[in-house]
């Protein structure tokens, strides 16, 4: 694992809309800038770009720096899709440790909107495009449905308890003036909303939005403390396992024992999880990949937690991307853009008393019926 | 059966090609590892099992049973809305590997997990851009 003395020292977020009020780039630069000025430094500092977004292509990291006017000694585009984002970190972490750079600015977003996400859906990759786009799959909602009822059937799991997922977040998202639903959500509502694809109902769906993150990735000493947040282990991997449709878990399980080892924690001193929840099952299968609980036992686990920002079991503080919206590739650092708000104090009306550690985790890239990527941080406020 | 539907098709390849010109005629065709012996789906350039490039094709059972499903009622493409609920199954087939698919059929809602599936018929197959089942 690379160094504890370089971490996060800066954090952005653009406005989230249904609709753009920019350019792609436009987005990229506004996150940039805010991360840069949350960490108190300046674009000369910069001499690393990592970015993660999938309506990037034909342009790059290193065309970004064209349009930023920055000339950088590492550059690093993303390919893990929702899990891209804590990668961009982990690789940052080791560019830096190498000498390759000094000061990173990792950028994630996309302009996201409904037109965009059936756009990018029918032609995600060869394996979707050639083999489920033609079966009217559904787009991931149809694929999703396949691993919730798979795990509903194997293991009893309930959808009252994975609504309790996403009842969780949306009490957390009440108190995020970025998220885009913030309306109260009760256990009816969800359990009555429009059918998608069965058993997935409307708000077991992410809505499609626009907007970007970014964190600043450098010597932590470069900064007061109070803005300083290690990255105490870091983990990635992809395709676990090979060769399945819809399997009930990822490649969490495969480093989770030195992802909490190199940290010198386990599962019961994490203060919070930010879990990629492109649907509550993904959440509950990470909860269990990553040792909250047992295989097969989140059901259980969730029945008697409370997933809010102020609960027993706090889960993606800021409502998440199943109430904040999910902007594209940016779904992949809002949790960790949630998570170093949080260490920092910074959450406002949701922050959680004395927080100084948790854990982040990533998922994406719909191959063959699944996410293929997986990833995982423990931060902690560095003191 | 109604007119020919609008779906997306798949875009024909060097791996796919013997594929996709078996179902144009009703059957499904899979590739073979002469090396370690494996079905395998989709169709690949090499095997993902023991990486041999040396792989044949077969004409498989078109037997198959359902591992997973779900009722798509908002699809990725508008040809399919008038045909909602599309039937979205994972099935193991026969041979050994798993396939996304489809059931079809006016007692699809019936799919559960466990349930057998066939292959459509010949007749029904020029219909469908990829191997389709029906409940057996």
């Amino acid at each position: 694992m690379a160094s504890r003395e370089i971490g996060i020292v800066g954090l952005g977020q653009t406005k989230y809309s249904k609709k753009p009020n920019g350019t792609l780039i436009g987005y990229l630069a506004e996150a940039g800038r805010l991360a840069l000025a949350s960490a108190g430094m300046e674009k000369k500092d910069i001499d690393g770009l990592a970015i993660s977004s999938f309506q990037l292509p034909p342009d790059n990291a290193v065309t970004l720096c064209d349009q930023f006017g920055l000339s950088v000694s590492w550059a690093w585009y993303f390919t893990a899709g929702g899990a891209g984002s804590l990668s961009s970190v982990l690789a940052a972490i080791q560019a830096i440790e190498a000498g390759q750079a000094n000061a990173v600015l990792c950028i994630a977003g996309d302009l996201y909107d409904v037109n965009a996400h059936y756009k990018l859906m029918g032609n995600f990759n060869h394996a979707l495009s050639n083999y489920a786009v033609p079966h009217g799959f559904g787009g991931p909602n149809g694929l999703f449905a396949i691993v919730t009822r798979k795990h509903m059937e194997r293991y009893n799991t309930t959808r009252e308890q994975l609504g309790r997922i996403c009842i969780g977040q949306r009490a957390s998202a009440m108190l995020n003036e970025n998220a885009l639903l913030r309306a109260p959500m009760t256990m009816d509502d969800y359990l009555n909303a429009r059918m998608i694809a069965d058993p997935l109902r409307l708000y077991d769906c992410v809505l499609p939005c626009i907007g970007a993150e970014a964190v600043l990735v450098t010597a932590l000493d470069r900064v007061p403390k109070e803005k300083r947040v290690r990255v105490l282990s870091g983990y990635e991997r992809h395709n676990h396992p090979p060769g399945e449709i819809a399997p009930l878990e990822g490649g969490w399980a495969l480093f989770r024992d030195r992802l909490y080892a190199d940290a010198g924690y386990g599962p019961k001193d994490m203060q919070f999880v930010q879990s990629y929840d492109d649907y509550p099952i993904m959440v509950a299968v990470q909860l269990e990949d990553l040792g909250f609980c047992a295989k097969g036992e989140i059901g259980p686990f969730l029945a008697r937690h409370d997933m809010a920002w102020n609960g027993s079991f706090p889960v993606n503080t800021g409502g998440g991307q199943l109430s904040c919206g999910q902007t594209g590739a940016g779904g992949g650092m809002i949790g960790l853009w949630e998570a170093v708000c949080q260490l920092r104090g910074e959450a406002g009306a949701r922050q959680i008393p004395s927080v100084s550690r948790g854990l982040v985790a990533g998922y994406g890239m719909v191959g063959y019926g699944h996410g293929l990527g997986a990833s995982a941080v423990i931060l902690e406020k560095a003191t | 059966m109604s007119a020919q539907p609008n779906y997306p098709q798949p875009y024909e390849d060097a791996d796919n090609a013997p594929f996709l010109a078996a179902w144009h005629k009703g059957v499904l065709a899979l590739q073979r590892c002469k090396g370690c012996g494996k079905a395998i789906y989709y169709p690949r350039p090499m095997c993902p099992h023991c990486w041999s490039a040396d792989l044949e094709w077969f004409e498989a059972s078109g037997k198959g049973t359902v591992v997973g499903h779900s009722l798509v009622w908002r699809p990725n493409h508008e040809s399919f809305q008038p045909e909602v609920p599309v039937v979205l199954v994972e099935v193991a087939l026969a041979e050994g590997p798993l396939m996304l698919s489809r059931v079809v059929g006016d007692d699809r809602e019936k799919t559960r997990s466990g349930a057998a599936v066939r292959l459509v018929t010949m007749s029904d197959a020029a219909r469908y851009p990829l191997p389709t089942f029906r409940l057996a």
